[in-house]
């Protein structure tokens, strides 16, 4: 009977996290002002992170929180400071119908294929999700999976490289 | 109907009204220290003697303060963002009551003792940052904005090396469990921390006060230069969150200061939350001491005290442990 309460509550917990994540997306995508975007942005990576806690593995969910809401989130905050975007800015108003079709099929494609790798080729699980030992995690990322964990940060570089060159093409037209 | 409930939601709720209890009471007996200790060393009497006879000290002051920020009156001023601008307060909050969750204050004083429990207070204390920049950004104010500006580059800039002593520490015992950092330690000072990371501890109290954006490092509320920086628009309990906040990330850096480096709640005699408690006091009492007594740098000054000196002495640091623990 405990058992039947705790399951329904998990499933409560989740949904709940779902809905945070969506509503937050959709204040992302949807807010005029990108100071309120970016809050949008900070609650779908709270609901993220939620996820993850969810799972049991509180170590990647307080890294989520770390570095995405703790450090990501407050650079572009420095950044849309920088660029002066008041709600009644140049770029508040309407954009054009076929745009809001273009960014949801942007939106689209990858979660259709996202959702059919997950879906056909379903890892096993366990009923009860288990806690893994920080020290096995970082065996897993540092030995078995060494490439692709640095791979990733190489995502990092490459952005940042690409806002280096934008900022200088935008010297160069002035 | 109590049955109902699951023994771990009851132990969560009931912590975190203890916490925020413990949050509440410690920051009207550090602004009554503040203002004591600020009188003193000033020496300008004022709030610092004020009173009946019957209550020496000034020791009603701190009341006077409540009572005067619940009875403010608070607006939203002409456009400014309002949701953002009522939101930011409260983000400023809540992170700080979240940390205390996992702060060893005894051996058996603890809501939840989990593995992660120092990443848990890295993680929800950097939101803090977050909260000023959207309470500068929000308010449409130029002092506001030039306040969070200085705030964030602060911020990024001093969570490097505290990291990067954490790392060592972290390294040296092998755990982010804070009672079992606590525990690993002896019970008399030479069996602390601070004996084997001396120049670890001077970091991280210089990254602390940093962070918590504390004298000399206050320059995001620069009283002098920038009204009050990004809460200049905040008045009544909008402002008293910010300040609540700040003195809740002040109690947090101390107990961190405390478990890491002195023992937490071990001590000769009998370990419990007295030692605790009169650890992070002593702590406390120094913060306010260097705020009373040191000028504010500049802000060049500022980063470059902390990239040229402190994150070079972090890294240095930190090799040096892992040298000592691979030898």
């Amino acid at each position: 009977m405990e058992n039947l309460e705790y399951e329904r509550l998990a499933w409560a917990v989740l949904f709940g996290h779902i809905a945070i994540i969506v509503v937050g997306g959709f204040m992302t995508v949807l807010s005029q002002s990108l100071g309120r975007a970016l809050v949008g942005l900070i609650m779908t990576l709270f609901g993220v992170a939620g996820l993850f806690f969810l799972m049991a593995a509180p170590f990647i969910a307080l890294m989520q929180i770390l570095i995405y809401v703790g450090a990501v989130s407050v650079l572009i905050f420095f950044a849309i400071m920088l660029t002066n975007a008041w709600p009644g800015g140049d770029e508040s108003g309407k954009s054009p119908g076929r745009k809001y079709i273009y960014a949801g099929l942007a939106g689209l494609v990858p979660a259709v294929m996202l959702a059919t790798a997950v879906i056909r080729t379903a890892p096993p699980s366990f009923l009860v999700p288990e806690e893994t030992e920080i020290s096995v995690l970082g065996r897993f990322f540092l030995e078995d999976f060494i490439l692709p964990f640095e791979l990733i940060s190489l995502l990092l570089t490459i952005s940042m490289a690409g806002a280096v060159i934008l900022a200088f093409e935008m010297r160069r037209k002035k | 109907m109590i049955e109902a409930i699951p023994t771990p939601f009851i132990v969560i709720f009931v912590g975190l009204l203890a916490v925020m209890a413990f949050v509440g009471l410690n920051a009207v007996v550090l602004v009554y220290l503040e203002r004591k200790i600020a009188g003193f060393i000033h020496r300008r009497p004022g709030p610092y003697e004020v009173g009946p006879p019957c209550f020496p000290h000034g020791i009603l002051q701190p009341v006077a303060d409540g009572l005067k920020l619940v009875g403010k009156q608070i607006f939203t001023p002409k456009g400014a963002d309002s949701f953002l601008y009522w939101l930011a307060p409260m983000i400023s909050i809540a992170p700080a009551i979240v940390c205390f969750i996992v702060i060893p204050f005894g051996p058996h004083l603890q809501v939840i003792n989990t593995n992660v429990g120092l990443i848990l207070i890295l993680a929800f204390t950097g939101i803090n940052v977050l909260a000023l920049c959207l309470a500068g950004w929000a308010s449409q104010n130029k002092y506001g904005l030039i306040g969070a500006a200085r705030d964030i580059s602060q911020g990024v800039a001093y969570e490097i090396p505290l990291l990067l002593v954490v790392l060592s520490i972290v390294f040296m015992t092998g755990t982010f469990n804070l009672f079992d950092i606590a525990d690993g330690q002896g019970a008399w000072p030479w069996q602390w921390y601070i004996v084997y990371q001396p120049l670890a501890f001077i970091l991280f109290f210089i990254c602390a006060l940093a962070e918590t954006n504390r004298n000399p490092f206050d320059l995001p509320e620069a009283e002098s230069e920038l009204t009050a920086g990004f809460h200049t628009e905040y008045s009544g309990m909008a402002f008293a969150c910010f300040f609540l906040a700040e003195y809740a990330y002040m109690v947090v850096a101390a107990c961190i200061m405390a478990i890491l480096f002195l023992g937490g709640f071990q001590g000769p005699g009998a370990p419990g939350i007295w030692w605790f408690l009169a650890k992070i006091y002593v702590l406390l009492l120094i913060m306010i001491w260097i705020r009373w007594t040191f000028p504010r740098v500049r802000f060049d000054q500022l980063l470059n005290i902390c990239w040229k000196w402190l994150i070079p002495l972090a890294v240095l640091n930190l090799l040096i442990t892992l040298a000592v623990i691979a030898l």
